[in-house]
């Protein structure tokens, strides 16, 4: 049950900031990750200062650049639904789509999805693990098929959310706002290595809220996509998932932004495979070998050398797909 | 040979002795069988129905259990004082108090533990509740409760379990005994085999996780116990109910009107149940317990793990000579039984068959009887032998099973069955499956790959034949049927009143079902193990004819006619003989003076010398993705003999409910312990353990029912259905997906991570 809290309703971003800048506050947005957490005393805040007054923090809007601004309140299923982030920016209206489910996406939102706190079940369950300020890695020797084969250290989660690693791969930009003003930061920046700080996922610190994220003008002949392999059908985090970002000089690759999801504590530069990737053509070979190298650093665990395969299927299988014709 | 009558090779079945004359099933049917709605589907879906979960008394008080958190411990000592001076709880229980101190029964074993046991053998076992003024008061409390364990070694896997030095989980150790049975001589009948093949078949433990988790009310009148549960049985609740509390039977009460899912895991009392009464006692006031999503994953059973190895000799013509099951499972902490044996004893024709079967306990969850207890596990290992088998001595699997339907069953003495639709469930469904030409053309090249497979079943139980339904007929002609039976979401409440409609002609908005009321319905026994139509239709069939001949007699009487001369429709009576007539019921001033007409029926016993039992055949085609282990399921056929068909649209909920929870064993589910390292269940939530959507169930999805016309089983021609439906589904996608890649997956459920595992190693390694 969730124990006994405060609950405040700034409508103002200003006092929102200021709400949260006291100790013992966390953000609310739409509640689908944080009431969770509450219930299962993963976070034991004393206030809960809900975010759903700014109205500011809503929509999607283009920008003077021809970029995208999107608020942070956006749900999913408006993110997944837009149609100029469906044109243009592909990856991430596939990645909002394949998040949770229906109910889920029409009440979690963007903001909330970058900031939600990992699915590990150690994490989430009656352990004291690391990320809890405890001792132990459960999942190092225990059951960890669903963690991670890339960047594990100290903590082997991985980041839960979908739309992050098509947010990296478009190359998009976070505006954090406290209650000294705001700043944007690159995405790519935003979440934390566990080697760094095994006790949270992202750079926020207390009173710093997401208030939008930029998405950079489309170019001509940029392809995205994102693809996500799963237990089950829906309703169900990634087992492995791959957001790309490909622009084009004709038939050629020219630059190449390769994301993995569902292997790593944070989304996942296939760094390797992007340079393999740039000034090349896409047959057959140059995507095997390319979808080879994304996973040629993988360290797994007992129970998920899976990932190697399926990460690397996946990866074949999608650029494949964004092939010219 | 006539249809349903295969050939007998070798045996000669027990002799068949003629039914017991009666009621004969019907012929033509105007209402049974038809597209019925739910008769209460307003009330579940618009929320008027009262579910245990949903009741409120004035003053009643919430209780909530605390439970231990490790998978073996001791309770050493307990501190309450803290929660005890919470504001707003009532009561504590632990195993100090003095009216707390009962023994605890598991089956017929005796007293194995007791309510509050302070030796925990396995994570979520009772260890205190508190009864407080509100449901979060009571779980605040109970995290005010501290307790001091002393934590045991424990064990959580089958093959750890039966290690030499395994710590074990009661005194005496953690292996049972062997349960064997055999007939015939396997030895001889491998010897004349001309392929023996051999294979160790895994399952994995699951869950029911019912929508409505386990919930009881409990009400105290002076001596007078009045319980609300969600519960498959009121009468098997307030029978232990009143063993508990030394009561007359007479003075418990037990209610179960509406309930959310069961599956067999709420065919028992539960602790929970006794606890809340205790509490209901203690505090004199009505008391309310909802267990929470995570206890219904801990404490209230499971399917079983099994490790079956089973053994199969076939002679090139397709006789099965020789069938050897060994079969290891765990029902968890307490005994609760894992035996799968069934199947490969009754489902083919074979004369040696040897099965052995060891029972383990590990520190995890007991089991309970879960849809079609032990068969899924066994179809899983034999249906993907006869697959393996088919295909080793160049048979279509489909004519390998057709040549070796029994016509009677093997495991009693050869009794014959009513009737044995299993040819007819695999030749109608592979014909509706397009079977042959699948076979034939289907694409098993590249990197998505298709496969079809196909998988039998049958049920091994005939179920209770004790029932009685009364049926009432109002002087305006419309009708009160009294049944015992829980309708657990089956539609049984339906299912009656169109047994009562058929004979009454009274239209099925006029019929009112009052059922599971221990105080005010009469005796049947507790919805599971497919039984609920089989045992209840024939008594309520009884009781509406019986109504039906005393209205028609005092009809004859009023209209100055025969019997004979008359007939019942739509709510009246019509003279089949000129002057014509139609008297609607209200107008019949012999039924208005009595008010109304009572009929009794008592179900009748099972044919003499032979069996009634339902048969299934299934068949799945699926897609699989080589390079990254997904498969889809993209179309299913399931054929099933339950006898006659009572309603199209409760059949099409029992068979595509029981293949999405076979797509669920098959493909998805399993309880998940943190073995070698806290023993704690990590998949205790409906996200880990994943529960197929609806995405994942098959997009096309085709049930045939294949009513043999049974005769002989009961007067309304049925046979079982819940559970054969869930039965062979797992095997045919296991098949299938054997069809497409080359690889048979003995370890369920088939993820795409296992599959993908399977896949690389293949690449790898060859074909495994
Ligand atoms: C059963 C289930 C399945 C799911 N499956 C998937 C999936 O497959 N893929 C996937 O990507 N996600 C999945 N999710 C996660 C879901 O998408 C997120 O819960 C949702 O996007 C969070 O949005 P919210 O607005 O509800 O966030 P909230 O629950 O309100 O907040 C989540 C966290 O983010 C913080 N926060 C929220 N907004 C801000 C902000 N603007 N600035 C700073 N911090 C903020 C909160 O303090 C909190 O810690 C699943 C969730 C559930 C419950």
């Amino acid at each position: 049950m969730i124990p006994k809290i405060a609950y405040a309703r700034p409508h103002s971003l200003k006092e929102a900031v200021k709400e949260l800048s006291a100790p013992g506050t966390i953000a609310h947005a739409g509640g689908t990750d944080l009431l969770g957490c509450l219930r299962d005393g993963i976070v034991t805040p004393e206030k809960v200062i809900s975010l759903s007054g700014l109205s500011d923090l809503k929509g999607i809007a283009r920008t003077g650049d021809g970029g995208l601004r999107i608020g942070a309140l956006t749900t999913l299923a408006e993110v997944a639904d837009d149609h100029v982030i469906n044109e243009q920016f592909t990856a991430l209206a596939e990645a909002a789509a394949s998040a949770a489910s229906p109910q889920l996406r029409n009440q979690g939102t963007l903001g909330g999805n970058l900031c939600q706190r990992p699915r590990c079940w150690y994490f989430r369950g009656e352990f004291h693990c690391r990320r809890k300020g405890g001792e132990i890695c459960f999942a190092m020797n225990g059951r960890n098929e669903f963690h991670c084969i890339f960047g594990g250290q100290n903590c082997f989660i991985v980041h839960p959310s979908d739309s992050a690693p098509a947010l990296v791969a478009l190359e998009a930009r976070v505006r954090i706002a406290n209650s000294r003003g705001t700043r944007t930061i690159p995405l790519d920046s935003f979440f934390v290595d566990p080697a760094k700080d095994v006790t949270r996922e992202n750079i926020l610190r207390p009173g710093e809220i997401i208030t939008e994220i930029l998405l950079p003008a489309p170019v001509t002949q940029m392809r995205s996509s994102y693809r996500k392999a799963r237990a089950r059908g829906a309703w169900d985090f990634a087992l492995s998932g791959v957001a790309i970002g490909l622009r084009f000089n004709g038939k050629r690759v020219d630059q190449a932004r390769i994301v993995l999801s569902g292997v790593a504590p944070i989304p996942w530069r296939a760094v390797e495979t992007e340079q393999a990737l740039a000034g090349k053509i896409l047959d057959g070979e140059t995507v095997a070998r390319a979808a080879e190298s994304a996973v040629r650093s993988a360290e797994p665990l007992s129970d998920n050398a899976y990932k190697i395969h399926l990460t690397q299927g996946i990866v074949h299988e999608s650029l494949m797909a964004l092939r010219p014709e | 040979m006539t249809l349903y009558d295969t050939t007998m090779p070798d045996d000669k079945p027990a002799d068949g002795q003629p039914a017991p004359a009666g009621l004969k099933p019907w012929g033509e049917t105007k209402v049974v069988g038809t597209r019925a709605p739910r008769i209460d589907a307003y009330e579940r879906v618009s929320g008027a129905a009262i579910y245990t979960q949903d009741i409120s008394l004035p003053g009643m008080l919430h209780a909530a259990i605390l439970r231990c958190p490790h998978p073996h411990a001791n309770v050493r000592r307990m501190d309450l004082s803290k929660a005890k001076n919470m504001p707003g709880v009532r009561a504590i229980l632990t195993h100090e108090s003095p009216s707390a101190d009962l023994p605890w029964f598991f089956g017929d074993k005796g007293p194995m533990s007791k309510l509050f046991d302070p030796h925990c053998r396995y994570e979520g076992d009772e260890v205190a509740a508190v009864a407080a003024d509100s449901p979060h008061r009571a779980w605040d409390a109970l995290k005010a409760i501290t307790v001091e364990y002393e934590e045991l070694p424990f064990v959580s896997e089958i093959e750890e379990a039966m290690k030499e030095g395994a710590p074990p989980v009661h005194e005496g150790g953690n292996r049972g005994r062997v349960r064997t049975s055999e007939r015939g001589d396997i030895a001889k009948g491998f010897a004349e085999a001309d392929v023996v093949l051999e294979e160790t078949y895994r399952t994995s433990c699951e869950l029911h996780t019912p929508m409505e988790t386990h919930a009881s009310v409990a009400q105290w009148d002076g001596s007078r116990l009045t319980v609300w549960d969600s519960t498959q049985g009121v009468f098997d609740v307030q029978k232990t109910l009143a063993q508990y509390f030394g009561l007359p039977s007479s003075s418990v009460r037990v209610i179960g009107h509406y309930m959310g899912g069961g599956f067999g895991s709420k065919l028992e009392l539960g602790k929970y149940t006794v606890i809340t009464a205790l509490l209901a006692r203690d505090t004199a006031l009505p008391v309310k317990i909802c267990l929470s999503r995570e206890e219904t994953f801990l404490c209230v059973g499971n399917r079983p793990a099994n490790i079956m190895q089973l053994k199969a000799g076939v002679k090139n013509d397709g006789t099965i000579s020789a069938l050897h099951l060994v079969n290891v499972g765990s029902g968890g902490a307490y005994p609760a039984g894992s035996g799968v044996g069934y199947l490969v004893q009754d489902l083919y024709l074979c004369r040696n068959v040897k099965v052995e079967e060891t029972n383990v306990f590990i520190n995890a969850g007991t089991a309970r009887a879960m849809r079609a207890p032990g068969f899924p596990q066994c179809a899983w290992a034999l249906e993907q032998m006869m697959d393996a088998l088919a295909s080793k001595i160049g048979m279509d699997p489909v004519e390998f099973r057709l040549k070796n339907v029994p016509a009677y069953s093997q495991t009693r003495n050869n009794t014959p069955f009513t009737t044995t639709g299993l040819k007819e469930c695999l030749t109608e469904g592979a014909r509706v499956f397009g079977w042959k030409e699948a076979k034939a053309t289907i694409r098993r090249e590249g990197t998505i790959r298709r496969g079809v497979g196909v998988a039998a079943g049958m049920w091994g139980w005939e179920g209770s034949t004790v029932s009685t339904a009364i049926v009432k007929l109002f002087a305006d002609g419309s009708a009160n049927l009294n049944i015992g039976a829980s309708d657990i979401g089956t539609g049984t409440k339906t299912v009656m009143a169109m047994v009562v409609a058929e004979e009454l002609g009274v239209p099925l908005e006029r019929i009112q079902v009052e059922n599971a009321d221990t105080a005010t319905t009469s005796f049947a026994p507790s919805s599971g193990g497919s039984q609920t139509v089989v045992a209840n239709s024939p008594a309520v069939r009884k009781a509406a004819v019986e109504v039906r001949t005393r209205l028609l007699e005092l009809a004859a009487e009023e209209l100055k006619c025969t019997v004979a001369d008359l007939s019942l429709n739509d709510g009246a009576i019509q003279t089949l003989t000129a002057p014509a007539r139609t008297v609607p019921l209200h107008e019949l001033q012999s039924l208005a003076q009595r008010e109304m007409l009572v009929g009794v029926g008592h179900r009748d016993p099972h044919p003499q010398g032979k069996i009634p039992l339902p048969f299934a055949a299934q068949f799945a085609e699926v897609e699989v993705n080589t390079r990254t282990g997904e498969t889809r399921i993209v179309k299913f056929v399931a054929a099933h003999d339950s006898g006659r068909m009572m309603n199209r649209l409760t059949f099409e909920n029992q068979v595509f409910g029981g293949i999405a929870m076979g797509i669920g064993f098959g493909t998805s589910e399993r309880r998940i312990l943190d073995a070698g390292q806290t023993g704690k269940m990590v998949n205790a939530n409906w996200h880990d353990y994943k529960i197929p959507t609806a995405v994942d169930v098959p997009p096309e999805h085709t049930c045939i029912s294949v009513d043999p016309h049974d005769t002989e089983c009961n007067n309304t021609g049925t046979k079982g259905l819940g559970e054969p439906a869930t039965i062979p589904t797992a095997a045919a996608i296991a098949n299938a997906i054997f069809d497409a890649t080359g690889i048979r997956v003995t370890q369920a459920p088939v993820t795409p991570m296992q599959l993908l595992a399977l896949l690389a190693g293949q690449e790898k390694g060859g074909r495994q």
